[in-house]
């Protein structure tokens, strides 16, 4: 199903034109790769004061509202970028074992962040101030470091094992 | 004169010492190259955010540079030490690539306004609103050009 739907990519005009655009090609990936260091800088940033780390003077109540919308758009353009490339390498990234662990790590970081979001997220307000954040919130904060940090290390590894299956 | 100099460099012992390394030293160096471009790049984006009047308004724009300023240094040694890395074992190879000079040229630049022209604007806790703004936008300007001349290097060289 997702081999016929990435080969339906590959084929479409879409992924041809991009495939073999001399200039084109090369800007989405070099997007790519600077809109995902900036979002996972400001992920880091976040999951870092989750931890308590960083910025323990900013309660999270106050950081979080302030990066979450650079945080987002830089995630917008990671992922219309790398669904741009994904459409230009085709199935052939599922031979690349990396490539399908780097997805499991992007869904268990998003599953991550929508359980951060349901259970401490809408009542931030009442832990926020706290001088040690609750277990949940730390754990979620080194999930979200964990699986992002892998995220990258994985990408990155795709060119240098393609072609070793 | 310089193709000379790189090609002493290709030939030099470090040069085939790093050649013969394996493979996962290259990756390694890559990795460390990302974490120098984030460490650069976020610190860039979180100060010019702020002096654009966006971002982390819990603190001034001289916070956050004060804050930060390990950040980019670190950055700056991480891509240093990795780009040498890579560049040494194929410097003369690398010289003919023109993405390789002009992320040069963009980075000599973006470094004197990093470390000069920040001295001015980041001198007053509210600096005026054109020099704070321009500022920024170059800043922002200059490391993105930096980042997207060097991938477009690996691209030009293949």
């Amino acid at each position: 199903m997702i081999r016929e739907l990435l080969q339906y990519f590959y084929s479409s005009q879409w992924g041809e034109g991009l495939r073999e655009s001399l200039y084109v090609y090369p800007l989405v990936e070099g997007v790519h790769l600077l809109s995902l260091s900036i979002s996972f800088g400001f992920i880091a940033l976040i999951d870092l004061r989750l931890l308590n780390i960083l910025f323990r003077s900013v309660p999270i109540a106050v950081l979080l509202p302030q990066l979450r919308l650079w945080m987002l758009s830089g995630f917008a353009v990671t992922f219309v970028t790398g669904f741009l490339l994904t459409m230009a390498e085709g199935p052939m990234l599922l031979d690349i074992f990396v490539f399908p662990l780097k997805m499991l790590a992007i869904f268990i970081a998003a599953i991550n962040a929508l359980w951060f979001e349901y259970s401490y997220g809408r009542h931030i307000n009442t832990w926020s101030a706290r001088p040690s954040y609750p277990f949940g919130v730390k754990l979620s904060g080194a999930i979200s470091l964990f699986t992002w940090t892998s995220v990258i290390i994985l990408g990155r590894l795709i060119p240098y094992l393609d072609g070793v299956h | 004169m310089l193709k000379d100099v790189f090609d002493v460099v290709q030939n030099s012992h470090i040069a085939y010492v790093i050649g013969q390394l394996n493979n996962i030293w290259g990756i390694f160096a890559q990795f460390f190259h990302i974490a120098g471009l984030i460490l650069v790049l976020l610190s860039v984006v979180l100060v010019s955010l702020r002096l654009l009047g966006f971002g982390l308004l819990a603190q001034s724009a001289v916070q956050l540079a004060y804050l930060t300023r390990s950040w980019i240094l670190v950055g700056l040694i991480f891509l240093a030490a990795s780009g040498l890395f890579m560049l040494i074992p194929s410097a003369s190879l690398y010289y003919p690539n023109p993405a390789l000079w002009f992320k040069f040229s963009a980075l000599a630049v973006a470094l004197v306004v990093q470390f000069g022209l920040s001295r001015y604007v980041l001198k007053q806790e509210h600096p005026r609103k054109l020099y704070a703004v321009s500022y920024a936008l170059i800043s922002l300007t200059l490391w993105f050009v930096v980042g997207l001349a060097g991938r477009a290097i690996g691209f030009m060289a293949a």
